[in-house]
This record gives C-alpha cells, sequence and structure tokens, in this order.
C-alpha cells in the first residue's frame, strides 16, 4: 500500500513540470506531446545520444530504491529517474527489468594497466602495498612519492579505451578510477574527456618511525596557519587602500595551506595505532579533515578519528596481527570499517591490489571489489555505508560528487545494472553504462558471458498479462509486469541459470590464467 | 575464365597497334618482343585469364590478352604448363639491414643509404619471387623515408627503383609519439607563414628600388643615363624573380605529404592507438596507410568499423589471430576487408623461410575465408600502391613491368613451386621453355 503512494505520489510530481509548461505555450496540449514535440526538434539539429535503461529497480544511492524504474540519459547527463517517462525512439535500451540499477562504482586506487592498457605490469607491482608491515609499505611510498605525477595530457594521450583490463575493470561495475592523483571516467570506444578532476588529495608522510618528519610537516602547519590568521586579520582591517601589503607569505607550504582553506585535502597513510592517534590529534589541533590509507587498527581510536572528521580509505580484507605483549587493543578487525562509521569516519575501501590479477582464493584484485566492501558489511558496515564507500565518498575525496557516485538528475549517466546484489559473490554485472552508452554487455564480452547466460526474454509472457490500454511503448510493458512480481522470477530465473552454466566453469578458469 | 566484352575489345585493339608496331621493330634485327603463352595469367586487374598470352617489349608489358595470335618473327616462350602473376611485392623489410635505429624524428634520413647491393638475401628473395622490395628506415618516432628496390643488380642505383618510397610514422599512444607528428606539419606552417612575410617585403623593397631608380635618373647627368640604365637593367632582371628561402632538409618531407608527393605509413600496434592517430591527425590531409603488426592477442577488431569508413589500406601479416585471452580464433584481415579496408600481406618475418612461405600463409587465410582475389591482390597490386608504385608494378597490365613469377600451380597452393622470375624482361631466375 505505502508503495502505491509513492508511485502515485511520483507520476502526479513527473507530470507536474509538464501542467505547468502547457499554458506557456501557444499552442497547448493538455499533456507531454508538447515537451516530446520541443524536444525531438533538437535531436535533428546535434543529433544527441540518448540511453534509456528501463525497469529495474534503481538503487539512487541517496537512500531511495525506485523499483521498476527507468533511468533516462541524454549526451551522457541523466535527464530522468522515473515511471514511464519520455524518451526518443531512437534511444539506446537497456532491459534492466528485473535485475538492480546502481551508480557506477568509484575505484580509489588502480594500477595504470587499467586505464593505459598494454598489460605490461612490472613484477612489482603487482603485490599492493596492503598486508606488508610499515617498512615496506614506507619504502612503497617513497618509490611512488619520487616518480612523477602523469599530467591529464599524458593520460588523456595514453588511454586505451579498449585495454581487457578496462574491460573486466567495466565487468566489475568500476566506472570511475585514477591514474596518479587524476579521477579517470572510464570510457569505453572514446579517448576524449577522461580526465575528471586532478590533484584533489595531497600526499603527506606521518610515521612514527620518522619524528623529524613529523616534526616539519607540524612546522609547515603552524607557518601556514600562522600567515591564514595574518591574512584573515589583514582582509578584517583592511582599509580601502588596495595599495596596501598583505602579510609575508614566505616559508608557507602552498600545499598545506591549500589543506588548511580546504580545496584540497591531505591524505596519510598509516596502520598503526599510535600512528593514527597522533595524526587524529594533530588534525584536530590544526583543523583539517585527513584521509588516512591503511587505518588498519582505526577500531581502537575510532572516537578521536571521528572527532578529527577523519575519512579512512581501507581494505576490510587486509589483516594486521595483534601484539599480543601488549596490554592493548591492537591488530586488525573484521569490525574495524563499521566501528570507524560508528564513531563518524567516513569509509572509502579499495581493493588489496590496484592490477586485475587474482591473487589468493577469493582475489584480492580490483576486480574483488564488491566482495572487498561485502567482507566490511559482514563486519556490521550498513550497507548504505558500504555502496557509499565505492560511490559517494571516493567522489568526495576525488572532487567529482557533483558529478558521480549517485544517480541524480543532471549527473552523469554512469551505471551498472546487476543479476543480483551488487556485493553478493554470485551477482554478475550484467550492463555497465558510462557516459550515457553501453560500455559493457556481459552477452557480448567473452570474459564471463558463458556463465549462467542472461536467459532470452519471452515475449510471449509480457501479451499474456496485462494489456496496458494507454502505455504505446513495449518497454514501458514490461516495466509494469515486472514491478507487480520481480521478486519471484528472479529466483526462477537464478534457480535455472546455475544448472546451465556449472559444466562450463572450467572454461572461465583457464580464460583467466591465459 | 570468360572476360568481360569491353577490356577485351581494348587489349584486342591494342594488339593491333603492338602487330604494327612489331612490323616495324622487325625491320630492325634483335627486336626486343618477346611473346610469352601461359595456361593461365592471375592479371591482378583484370582477375584471371586462362591461355593467355603476353606480350612484352623493352622490359614492359606491351599487351595481355586470352590466345592472342602472335605475330611470325616474334620470339615465343612456350610456358603452356605453367600459370603467371605479377612479381611479389613486399612493401615492409629491412632484409639485408640490421634492426638498429635510433628515435626522434628525422623524416628526411633515407633507407637508401643503408642500402648495400652484394648482400647475399636479395637474390635468395628474388628466387621466391619478390621482385619488388620496400626496405624501411628502423628506428622509433619518425625514422625516416623507405626505399623500393628490385633484389637485383651490383650498385645501388641499379636496384632503387624508388627512393622516397612513403615516411614511416611511428604512433604509439602517449603525448610524445602525438606531438612529433603534430609538429611536423606546425614547422611546415611556420615556414610557410616566414615565407609569406618575406615575400611581402621583397614585394616591398622591389617598389622601393623602383621608386628609387626612378629618382636617381632624374638627378643624374644625361650622359651618365644610357650606362646606368642598362645596369639597372640587369640588377632588375636579377631581383625580378623571388627566391624562397630553402626550407630545412626535416620540413621538406612532411611538404610533400601535404602536396602528395609522398605518402606515409603509420605504424601502429593497438585498437587505442589507432585513436590516437585520429587525434593527433585531426584535420590534416594527406596520404596515409597503415602498418599493423599482427600479434596474436590484436583487438583491432575494435576500430575496424572505423578504419573501413575511411577505406584505409592497412599493412599486415598473413596470420589468423585470436581473441583477447582466449584460443578463439578470427580471421582479423577478412573482417577488416568486409568492414571496407584493403589489406596488404607482408612476410610473417624478414626470414628467408617467410619469403618462401609467404603465399602458402596467405593461402592459410583463404583457406579461413579470405577472397581469393584479394588475397592474390594483397601481394603485389596493393603493396605496389603502399610504395607509390602501382603504375608500374603488382599487376599484369600493358605498360607495367614485365616482373613475371612462373608457377607450376596454383599460387596460394603449398606444392606449388616458382619455376622461374622474370624482372623487367630479363629472366633473372629458373628456365622456361
Amino acid at each position: 500500500m505505502l508503495r502505491i503512494t509513492h508511485l502515485f505520489l511520483a507520476v502526479l510530481f513527473g507530470a507536474a513540470p509538464a501542467l505547468w509548461a502547457a499554458p506557456v505555450s501557444p499552442v497547448a496540449f493538455d499533456d507531454d506531446e508538447e515537451e516530446e514535440e520541443a524536444e525531438e526538434d533538437e535531436d535533428e539539429d546535434e543529433k544527441d545520444h540518448w540511453i534509456a535503461v528501463v525497469g529495474g529497480d534503481v538503487h539512487t544511492g541517496t537512500g531511495a530504491v525506485l523499483r521498476g524504474a527507468t533511468v533516462v540519459a541524454k549526451n551522457g547527463v541523466i535527464e530522468e529517474i522515473g515511471w514511464d517517462p519520455w524518451f526518443p525512439e531512437e534511444a539506446e535500451i537497456v532491459d534492466a527489468a528485473g535485475y538492480f540499477v546502481y551508480p557506477g562504482l568509484i575505484a580509489m586506487e588502480a594500477a595504470p594497466g587499467i586505464v593505459q592498457g598494454g598489460g605490461a605490469v612490472e613484477e612489482e607491482d603487482t603485490h599492493g602495498p596492503h598486508g606488508l608491515d610499515t617498512q615496506e609499505i614506507a619504502n612503497h611510498l617513497a618509490r611512488f612519492a619520487t616518480e612523477p605525477q602523469p599530467t591529464q595530457a599524458a593520460i588523456e594521450d595514453s588511454y586505451d579505451p579498449f585495454g581487457q583490463n578496462l574491460i573486466l575493470a567495466l565487468a566489475t561495475g568500476i566506472t570511475t578510477t585514477v591514474n596518479g592523483d587524476a579521477a579517470i571516467k572510464l570510457k569505453r570506444r572514446e579517448i576524449d574527456d577522461i580526465v575528471m578532476s586532478e590533484g584533489s588529495l595531497q600526499s603527506f608522510t606521518w610515521s612514527r618511525r620518522n619524528p623529524a618528519g613529523k616534526r616539519a610537516l607540524r612546522e609547515k602547519f603552524e607557518r601556514a596557519s600562522e600567515y591564514t590568521r595574518e591574512l584573515r586579520e589583514f582582509e578584517q582591517t583592511k582599509s580601502k587602500d588596495d595599495e596596501e601589503k598583505g602579510p609575508s607569505d614566505k616559508g608557507v607550504d602552498k600545499q598545506v595551506l591549500a589543506v588548511l582553506g580546504g580545496q584540497t585535502r591531505a591524505k596519510f597513510t598509516a596502520n598503526d595505532r599510535t600512528d593514527l592517534l597522533s595524526l587524529a590529534r594533530f588534525a584536530q589541533e590544526f583543523d583539517f579533515r585527513p584521509v588516512i590509507e591503511g587505518c588498519q587498527e582505526g577500531w581502537t581510536v575510532a572516537d578521536e578519528l571521528g572527532r578529527a572528521g577523519a575519512t579512512a580509505i581501507l581494505t576490510p580484507r587486509d589483516t594486521k596481527r595483534a601484539r599480543e605483549e601488549l596490554q592493548l587493543e591492537t591488530g586488525s578487525t573484521i569490525e574495524n570499517a563499521a566501528i570507524l562509521y560508528r564513531h563518524g569516519v567516513q569509509i572509502a575501501v579499495v581493493p588489496g591490489s590496484p592490477d586485475v590479477n587474482l591473487g589468493g582464493i577469493m582475489g584480492r584484485d580490483l576486480l574483488a571489489l564488491p566482495i572487498e566492501v561485502g567482507f566490511a558489511v559482514r563486519g556490521g558496515l550498513p550497507e548504505e555505508a558500504g555502496l557509499a564507500s565505492v560511490t559517494t565518498v571516493p567522489a568526495r575525496l576525488l572532487g567529482i560528487s557533483h558529478r558521480v557516485g549517485t544517480l541524480e538528475e543532471g549527473k552523469d549517466c554512469d551505471l551498472i545494472v546487476t543479476d543480483g546484489d551488487w556485493m553478493h559473490y554470485e551477482t554478475f554485472v550484467q550492463y555497465t553504462v558510462v557516459a550515457g552508452k553501453l560500455a559493457y554487455d556481459k552477452q557480448e564480452e567473452v570474459f564471463f558471458s558463458h556463465i549462467r547466460p542472461r536467459p532470452v526474454v519471452e515475449v510471449e509472457e509480457t501479451e499474456d498479462e496485462t494489456e496496458p490500454a494507454e502505455t504505446p511503448d513495449e518497454e514501458t510493458e514490461e516495466v509494469d509486469d515486472d514491478d507487480d512480481d520481480d521478486e519471484g522470477e528472479n529466483d526462477d530465473e537464478a534457480a535455472g541459470d546455475d544448472e546451465e552454466g556449472a559444466d562450463e566453469g572450467e572454461d572461465e578458469e583457464s580464460e583467466d590464467e591465459g | 575464365m570468360v572476360l568481360t566484352p569491353k577490356p577485351m575489345k581494348r587489349i584486342l585493339m591494342t594488339t593491333a597497334a603492338v602487330a604494327a608496331l612489331a612490323t616495324t621493330t622487325l625491320a630492325a634485327p634483335g627486336g626486343e618482343l618477346v611473346a610469352i603463352r601461359v595456361r593461365a595469367a592471375e592479371t591482378i586487374g583484370q582477375g584471371r585469364i586462362e591461355h593467355a598470352v603476353i606480350l612484352i617489349e623493352n622490359g614492359k608489358i606491351a599487351t595481355i590478352g586470352q590466345d592472342l595470335p602472335i605475330d611470325r618473327g616474334i620470339r615465343v616462350i612456350d610456358a603452356r604448363d605453367l600459370t603467371v602473376m605479377p612479381g611479389l611485392v613486399n612493401c615492409w623489410s629491412r632484409a639485408g639491414m640490421d634492426s638498429q635505429g635510433g628515435s626522434g624524428s628525422q623524416p628526411q634520413e633515407l633507407a637508401s643509404a643503408e642500402l648495400y647491393p652484394r648482400d647475399k638475401s636479395y637474390e635468395e628473395l628474388l628466387e621466391f619471387g619478390v621482385t619488388t622490395l620496400g626496405l624501411y628506415p628502423s628506428g622509433q618516432g619518425i625514422p625516416g623515408q623507405a626505399v623500393a628496390v628490385r633484389p637485383h643488380g651490383a650498385t645501388v642505383g641499379e636496384m632503387i627503383v624508388r627512393d622516397n618510397a612513403y615516411l614511416r610514422v611511428q604512433l604509439v599512444s602517449d603525448s610524445g609519439s602525438k606531438k612529433m607528428l603534430r609538429d611536423g606539419f606546425e614547422k611546415v606552417d611556420k615556414y610557410d607563414e616566414k615565407e609569406a612575410k618575406r615575400l611581402e617585403k621583397w614585394e616591398k623593397d622591389q617598389e622601393k628600388k623602383k621608386k628609387k631608380k626612378k629618382k636617381k635618373k632624374k638627378d643624374e647627368d644625361e650622359e651618365d643615363e644610357d650606362k646606368e640604365e642598362e645596369k639597372e637593367n640587369g640588377e632588375e632582371e636579377d631581383d625580378g624573380v623571388y627566391v624562397p628561402e630553402e626550407p630545412d632538409a626535416d620540413v621538406v618531407p612532411f611538404m610533400q605529404l601535404r602536396s602528395g608527393v609522398l605518402t606515409a605509413l603509420i605504424e601502429i600496434r593497438n585498437s587505442a592507438a589507432y585513436l590516437h592517430l585520429l587525434d593527433a591527425i585531426d584535420e590534416e590531409e594527406f596520404g596515409w596507410n597503415v602498418r599493423v603488426p599482427l600479434r596474436n592477442d590484436i583487438d583491432l577488431y575494435e576500430v575496424a568499423e572505423k578504419i573501413g569508413e575511411r577505406e584505409l589500406r592497412l599493412v599486415l601479416e598473413p596470420r589468423v589471430t585470436l581473441f583477447p585471452g582466449t584460443r578463439r580464433e578470427r580471421n582479423l584481415p577478412r573482417e577488416l576487408v568486409a568492414a571496407g579496408a584493403k589489406v596488404a600481406f607482408v612476410p610473417r618475418s624478414d626470414s628467408i623461410r617467410s619469403h618462401e612461405t609467404w603465399r602458402v600463409d596467405v593461402g592459410e587465410l583463404v583457406a579461413a575465408g579470405f577472397d581469393r582475389q584479394l588475397a592474390l591482390r594483397a601481394m603485389t597490386l596493393e603493396p605496389a600502391e603502399v610504395l607509390g608504385l602501382a603504375d608500374r608494378v603488382g599487376s599484369l597490365e600493358p605498360e607495367r613491368d614485365a616482373n613475371l613469377l612462373f608457377l607450376d600451380g596454383d599460387p596460394l597452393e603449398a606444392s606449388t613451386r616458382v619455376v622461374a622470375v622474370m624482372l623487367e624482361g630479363r629472366l633473372v631466375h629458373g628456365e622456361v621453355d
């Protein structure tokens, strides 16, 4: 009953703009026709690309779940999400009936091989920084720190929109990733406008093994905040005379200043309880919100981290052994993400390895990102926070939350269509849409098409059931049908598919090795 | 094989013309007319002609047709049990050269500078039917220009058919590589701009000079005037023609690209590079073909449609490739042709063995569904196009060089041998008759 009211309200709101628009136009018809005509005219001029993802249960990422809804996008931007929205006939149609629709996932960490293809990954790079001891992590970071970050032009000029690893990332549901310090939209078949943002995070080192470095960083922050205070005072007391000199910015670290000013966020790598604690206090002292990668023992000092407004980038399946000799809580726990979240720490999840490379039984690589989040949810992280950990939270960190992370009108149409809950190990991404274009279709690629093949849609079914007199589009018929009994159908499909795919499982394994 | 009436008529007419010519040449003993009777001729340009007669004059094909009457007195080579086809053209080779090369942009470099005629490999290639060889400059970036040679001859001069056959450009997906190509054309733009300014300045100077002279004339004494005038006239003639400044050596090839004198053979390694190439070329218009080394796991099918739209010519190895990450085979050359592209085949490597099996390798693709006529064309006329020699080699048509392969069977059959090779009217390998 509640759902019906929702539906009714949505339809009412959806229709409202059209009703208001009607009196304005000289020849007013009483429904959407006027609007349609206007938009069709535009099409002829600019050849707009439309896509309609029809009839799925749309998890918008804002908390709302629109069952059997349709997402319509024009030129890569979401036009409308709702029931029975208008879209032109030539629109690309993705039939999501009986499936789930989620925002595209954002991988905060990915090997350059995903973006640049070629596949020539160094032996060293196949092992990520996680799961190693802190010294090794420091070495790893030092190596990265000395490597120059690729510029936007360099990334765009070397982007491989056909790479096998790229397709596998799309098959995982990842639509945005990072290369160097740039956020990359994983467009398929196109090389234009792939860099979404650059330099949103500023890396600093903070380790109790390096007290001199900590001291130096503190001095930098002190100088920068002193300058900020002076500047604010100057602005307040400044007379109208423009030529008056402001405070000297001598010795002020520009990067630190940007952090204090909120233009970028400071990123640290810390796993150790002591480091995390001192870092939380340091951040509170200078009033900035740190981003902490690793954060394995974060749960032991979660309250302090929460107070500091920290964001944790963690790999939930990483383990760190507890130091039994200490009368303290140490080591890693499955509950880490959940405890941090309860204390107000925002959680972003990254995979164990940024490569496409199955390490370990369940895979610790980029393709295991949903499983990684699932582990945090198993440890008590709310499911919504789980989705946010690979959508909205990374989007904010990368400074692209105005474009991606959730499904909302006006945002980029980057979405995935899955045949089950996105975190479930059995779930496959059926379709991935990037920038309003179908970038991955499970049945069209060699990787997973033979495992539980997508059932052929039976047209008879739709004809037998309710015959809608009003709706002209076939797609919308299916929407209505699925809205009534989609869950029951899903179960049936899943059961049938299991049997079909069982004998072909071996093939898939051998392909991965090759 | 039945010919369509139209070309038949043409051939007969040319025969008549040649016959007339023949009588005149007969008058002078030792004329260079030779007629060859064969079982069949794969003409490439006009399909297969059964019982063909080829008339050769001065190293060129004078006429070719089915069962043409041969005038008395013309020497006849009877090869009625053999099939002929044009000599093979390999447009992508480093035969007889090493693989060392620098990087960066040196478009003015010529591969012919490395040519060493006494290298044994050339004669061996000739034995396997390669009568035209495109030797490319090695190196990365834009390493220079290829040279088309006949693999026969004692001196560099005797070997070269065409220097400046094509400009080799290597394009990989990165900023530096794309910039190198753009910079080449930008330099031409800069030169043109400079020249335009110089020309303008020169014209102004000319006007000033004229004015000065007029003034001078008035000022000077009447006596000296005559002498003075003569001198001035002489000077004016010298200045009358504007001599543009010599462009830098590395600018010339790109000017030639624009004017169509030179074409480029652009090497890419995957589909992404193709998109980046289009991005780098942007609006620039010049003739270019594409070289793609066919690796097993190449993803070129991703851009097959786009390549087909432009009707590009691709230089490929005859090889059945695999779908990346699988053992699933795909006939990529066939897919590309179906999309609208043209294909030129090259041996799988520069080794003698690869040249020996070249025809068979191509036959493998034909067995996998590649069109037979296109396959023969891909070893002859298409690579000749790449080298800018389509009007000389690659097909059996009047006015083309008489480069003939005499084969004892179907050219694409594994058991078929090259019985003899004729290079520009002379038998250089084997014997017929």
